[in-house]
């Protein structure tokens, strides 16, 4: 995965401040998309999600539902460029400078913006919401709180400059910070309502393309378009978010004509109704979505890594992928710890060395084989036969609800006793966060697909996703040093270790990737499916064509 | 008779005090606490710092006597406290979404007994004949059928046969009455249909009894119009068991009420109190189990009402 | 065989013609009450499955078959398979050991301590009674699958506690009926008299009172058994009842089971018909019962 921001040939001796802005001078001149027809302005567009946003808080949350509606009310620094994954476009930052050591990086923001209720938008905004994020006040909760943790400080020298200033140098940093959740909030509105404890969940309050204007809880959440918005104003007039949790009832309601669009299909039979439909689009693309075995290491057995190993075994990962896949999307796989399609990947054989990634579509693992020497593994690390483990999963998603019950299906076949308890999302989340669990295959969906991202997020023992409590200082050395590796082959070197060594400790385990599908009337325009859930969810470059 | 009233409210009342210390103590045992649910939706691994900061925000941290003195204090005041979901006083969520409980409730009702009665009383009247048998058969079929079941069966048909999907915006009554009929008759259907099911059986039963007492014959011996023997003199006995068991299934039906709101995705109070319950949202969950057992009390003390007013003879006795 | 003259009509003899006349009772009973007798059948053919589940059932209920994801019903998977490929029919067929489990587990433990407190209650009657009663009345103003909602969510989700769940609004009304029954009884002559001659208020209460309430609470547990195998579906559909891989009829009809309705109906048609088979089963016998012990009783205990 190329960044494209140019660099000064003459690398680290020379104190230059490096201009980032190449390419995002670039992007500014070039239109911002070619169209075979000219956009029309006006319409509602009415989309379903498949249930409602627990809040409207995007720093505290991490789930679709909050962040398709809080999208397109806010704005970051920087946004993903929607015709191109790899790249930044700018955002509330209209370009940025990287310090030659790596370490500082200066954004300079536009002028003249102004906040949905009037207010200004200056760099003091940035510097609260940053540190929000990273250094959450008392009573908020930040789930990337460690992607952002090696920033060391954030400044605002004046309302229009922001400097962050990070412990080490991180090429990564611009696409982390870019993060589609890492909206920019008020600190006027946001702080008192930290201080309070309710933080941002009750109102939007944004600079983004749209306005919330009504929520109803079961019912609608209704957005108009933002006049006062400091980009190319949006071609709708409105926006209407319908939580509906049926897949079938959406896609029957799209077929019908009675809303436009759903951006979260995990099943494949209402795809392919929609399929038939000439006048219906659908795909689906992978995204950064994968779905890991988690097992507590702080319990006993699973304190063992044979335990770990034999867990491991017993998968099928081809007839996981062949049964979750139509399910939940569970589709993909990948070789190592990085996105399948990912320059990172391992080779084949240097996957097939660890225990039970050889049962991958392709792979030519044997089962039967595989699942002996489970047992065996098993008995040596003296775990009874019927051994019981219960399963922790989420009733209300198939990536997490159904790869849990195949999973167990599976744990059968090595003599084990597996039971999926099936929560509502308040005790799993009560359960796991307490460590009060043996085993959950959590389907982790990030946005963005970098090293950083994935590896920092998910594989870090102070990543945001270590729900299984394990610690090693080794590793988390390993990811800090690739971090800050600005040479891409050194770099790339020192990932390809970090995924051998933390494979070989079967802290979690993968089981596939997942992608989710999407499903729109042919009369929408404009929108680009990214291979990511979150990003380009602004929709100010969506028409209706009607 | 006002003293009767009197004296049922009142126990009503005490029944209700009840109902709403069981609902609090129970809500608190349960695990996986609000703090948690409202922190960690789909986050990654909170600290417990964070969370007991929550809790104390919320008030979560006192003892158990400390927060149910405070609620019922708020209660008597009519305040039954905030969301911890949806931010809104529990009281404006309850009042928005009742309207499709009660027209669901009502709907369901009328049908069992519109439909229910006349087809009792044909099935008694024309005992014995395939219009018997193909009642009784429909009704032993409407009691064992599960209602979320039947509700499920008919999204299928009804998505299938006729492209029929959800409604986006649910229609109040009052805003437009007829789309909103529309829209509920098949939850109603649903809920109803045990209802419908229980009240044609025990029409029919109560009417093959009553016609063959004597004060029928009498009746008819007298020359009366068939009608007239079966309506008049017949049915007006035979509705107190009907009244009876709508009173013995009034609580009945809101269970199924809410399973099946929960299936047709109806914003109404029963699909707030599963959600309110699984979410370990407390004030909302207690706020309205406590109005859905005041519902379910007064429907009870209107329904012994009617019996009373039906049956003087149960009037002089005064106890519940 | 002897020569006197046997009179066909009253013969009651030694040998064949006895065995003839139990099983022509029989006969007679199975004539006289066809439905019953036709409820009790499916009920032992359920019991039948759930019990001999692992001999009978085709496939392994847990297992699924990536090839086969939900299939019509076809001459391999006789009733289709769902979506993770497990054949349907042996998943009611286990299906079948957990809904009865729970349907007779619940009406006997709820009955059984409700008509305890009913009948100790009326019994001893004074402030117990009162407060018994009020505490009855609490429970019965709440619908009942709001109660076993909170209390399995409370308690959690396996077999036992879905039991206990599922009992607690059964009690106040099996209590309320065996406590009606109580007072009429405490009236009577024989009791009055029972209890001047110096019985236990035990022996009184085992030896008179029980074998006479007992024919209402059997109406009640059969009626109940019915609604505990649908509220028990109802549960597990919801996600607070039995869990997953178990195969329970109620969980057969949720979870992705919703999403491939419209491709593949079978999944959620042929459980739903297995709850509506066991709760018609339970409803018809219990009338039998009504009707064989007391026709009076179908007007003071409807349903």
């Amino acid at each position: 995965m190329t960044r494209r921001f140019s660099r000064s040939r003459n690398g680290l001796t020379r104190r230059k401040v490096v201009h980032g802005a190449g390419a995002l001078a670039v992007a500014l001149a070039a239109p911002r998309f070619a169209f075979a027809q000219t956009p029309k302005r006006g319409g509602t567009l009415k989309i379903s999600n498949g249930g409602d946003p627990p809040d409207f808080d995007l720093h505290q949350s991490a789930t679709y539902l909050t962040e398709f509606i809080g999208a397109p009310c806010y704005s970051t620094l920087l946004r993903i460029d929607p015709n191109d994954y790899n790249k930044l476009v700018p955002d509330l930052a209209e370009k940025y400078d990287v310090s030659d050591d790596g370490k500082t990086i200066t954004f300079h923001l536009r002028s003249g913006v102004t906040f949905h209720n009037g207010m200004p938008f200056t760099a003091d905004d940035v510097v609260y919401s940053l540190d929000r994020i990273r250094q959450p006040p008392a009573g908020i909760v930040s789930p990337r709180k460690g992607l952002l943790g090696n920033v060391e400080n954030v400044a605002a020298p004046d309302p229009l400059t922001v400097v962050v200033t990070l412990k080490q140098a991180q090429p990564d940093f611009p696409f982390l910070v870019s993060n589609p959740y890492n909206v920019i909030v008020p600190k006027q509105v946001a702080r008192p309502l930290d201080a309070s404890g309710q933080g941002m969940k009750r109102q939007i309050v944004g600079t983004g393309p749209f306005r919330l204007k009504t929520a109803v809880d079961g019912q609608l959440y209704e957005m108009e378009r933002n006049d006062k918005y400091f980009g190319t104003p949006a071609y709708l007039d409105k926006l209407q978010f319908f939580p509906i949790k049926g897949e079938i009832e959406r896609a029957v309601a799209i077929q019908g004509k009675r809303i436009d669009a759903c951006f979260f299909f995990p099943n494949e039979s209402v795809l392919a109704t929609l399929r038939k439909n000439p006048n219906v689009k659908e795909l689906r693309r992978p995204t950064p979505t994968f779905v890991n075995l988690i097992p507590n290491v702080t319990r006993k057995p699973f304190d063992d890594v044979r335990v770990r190993q034999a867990l491991s075994l017993a998968i099928d990962r081809d007839a996981f992928v062949k049964t979750v896949g139509p399910l939940a999307g569970a589709y993909y796989h990948s070789r190592g710890l990085l996105l399948p399609d990912s320059p990172y990947s391992l080779s084949e054989a240097e996957v097939k060395q660890f225990a039970g990634y050889d049962t991958a579509p392709g792979l030519g693992g044997d089962i039967a084989a595989n699942r002996k020497k489970a047992m065996e593994l098993l008995e040596q690390a003296g775990v009874p036969k019927d051994f019981k483990i219960s399963m922790l999963t989420r009733a209300d998603v198939p990536a997490f609800r159904d790869s849990s019950i195949n999973v167990a299906a599976q744990f059968k076949t090595i003599g084990l006793d597996a039971t999926v308890d099936i929560r509502d999302p308040g005790a799993f989340y009560a359960l796991e966060n307490k460590g009060d669990f043996q085993l959950v295959a959590h389907s982790v969906a990030l946005s963005g697909a970098l090293p950083d991202q994935i590896l920092g997020e998910g594989y870090t023992s102070y990543g945001g996703r270590n729900y299984g409590q394990w610690k090693d200082d080794a590793i988390d050395e390993m990811f800090r040093a690739q971090s800050r590796e600005r040479d891409q082959a050194k770099r790339k070197e020192l990932i390809h270790q970090f995924q051998l060594s933390f494979m070989k400790t079967f802290y979690q385990i993968n089981l596939a990737w997942v992608g989710y599908g999407v499903g729109y009337g042919t009369q929408v325009k404009g929108w680009n499916a990214l291979p990511d859930l979150y990003a380009n969810m602004q929709l100010d470059m969506v028409w209706l064509d009607s | 008779m006002l003293t009767y009233i009197a004296q049922r409210l009142a126990t009503g009342f005490v029944t209700l005090f009840g109902v709403a210390a069981i609902v609090f103590l129970v809500l608190r045992i349960i695990p996986g606490d609000a703090a948690v649910m409202l922190t960690g939706a789909g986050a990654g691994v909170v600290s417990e710092e964070d969370l007991a900061q929550v809790r104390h925000k919320l008030g979560l941290d006192r003892s158990i006597p400390v927060q149910f003195a405070e609620w019922a204090g708020d209660l008597a005041s009519g305040n039954f406290g905030t969301s911890l979901r949806t931010g809104n006083p529990v009281w404006t969520d309850i009042v928005r979404r009742f309207p499709y409980t009660l027209e669901i409730v009502v709907i369901a009702m009328l049908l069992a007994v519109v439909l229910g009665v006349p087809a009792g009383v044909l099935a008694a009247r024309f005992v014995g004949t395939w219009l018997d048998r193909a009642i009784q058969a429909f009704s032993i079929f409407g009691l064992a059928a599960p209602s979320f079941w039947i509700g499920l069966l008919l999204i299928l048909g009804l998505v299938s046969l006729f492209s029929w999907s959800a409604p986006l915006y649910w229609e109040p009554f009052w805003v437009n009455p007829l789309g909103s009929l529309s829209q509920l008759i098949w939850p109603s259907i649903a809920v109803g249909l045990r209802q419908l099911a229980l009240i044609t059986r025990m029409t029919r039963s109560i009417m093959l009894e009553v016609l063959g007492e004597d004060y029928i014959r009498t009746a008819r011996a007298k020359g009366l119009p068939e009608r007239t023997v079966v309506f008049r003199h017949g049915l007006r006995n035979g509705l107190l068991p009907v009244v009876t068991l709508v009173g013995f299934e009034f609580a009945a039906l809101f269970g199924s009420l809410i399973i099946t709101e929960t299936v047709f995705s109806v914003p109404g109070l029963g699909q707030y109190v599963v959600q309110s319950i699984l979410n370990r949202d407390y004030p909302a969950a207690q706020g309205i189990v406590l109005v859905l057992a005041a519902i379910v009390v007064v429907g009870n003390l209107v329904v012994d009402l009617l019996y009373g007013w039906l049956d003087p003879r149960t009037r002089v006795q005064g106890a519940g | 065989m002897t020569a006197a003259v046997i009179d066909p009509a009253t013969a009651v003899t030694a040998g064949a013609p006895v065995r003839k006349t139990r099983r022509a009772r029989l006969w007679r009973m199975v004539r006289r009450q066809p439905l019953g007798t036709f409820g009790a059948v499916v009920l032992a053919i359920l019991a039948f499955a759930a019990v001999f589940a692992p001999w009978i059932a085709p496939f392994d209920p847990t297992a699924g078959d990536p090839a086969a994801l939900y299939q019509p019903p076809g001459p391999v998977y006789w009733l289709g398979t769902d979506g993770f490929g497990r054949d349907i029919l042996s998943r009611l067929i286990y299906g079948a050991r957990i809904s009865l489990a729970v349907g007779v587990g619940t009406s006997l433990l709820g009955v059984v301590v409700g008509a305890a407190l009913g009948i100790l209650s009326a019994y001893l009657g004074g402030w117990v009674d009162s407060l018994t009663q009020r505490v009855m009345d609490a429970l019965l103003a709440f619908p009942m699958l709001l109660i076993a909602l909170t209390m399995a969510t409370v308690l959690g989700s396996s077999l036992h506690n879905v039991i206990i769940a599922l009992s607690i609004p059964i009690i106040p009304r099996a209590a309320r009926i065996a406590r009606a029954s109580t007072l009429v009884l405490n009236a009577t002559t024989f009791v009055e008299a029972a209890r001047a001659s110096g019985c236990s208020d035990t022996r009184i209460v085992l030896r008179h009172i029980l074998p006479n309430t007992v024919a209402p609470l059997l109406v009640i547990a059969t009626a109940y058994l019915g609604l505990a195998v649908v509220q028990e579906a109802a549960l597990d559909y919801l996600g607070a009842g039995i869990q997953e891989p178990a195969s329970s009829w109620g969980l057969m009809m949720s979870g992705s089971a919703t999403t491939l309705a419209l491709t593949a109906p079978w999944i959620v048609i042929f459980p739903g018909i297995a709850i509506c088979l066991a709760v018609l089963a339970s409803n018809l016998l219990g009338d039998t019962i009504r009707d064989v012990f007391d026709p009076k009783l179908q007007r003071d205990f409807p349903g």
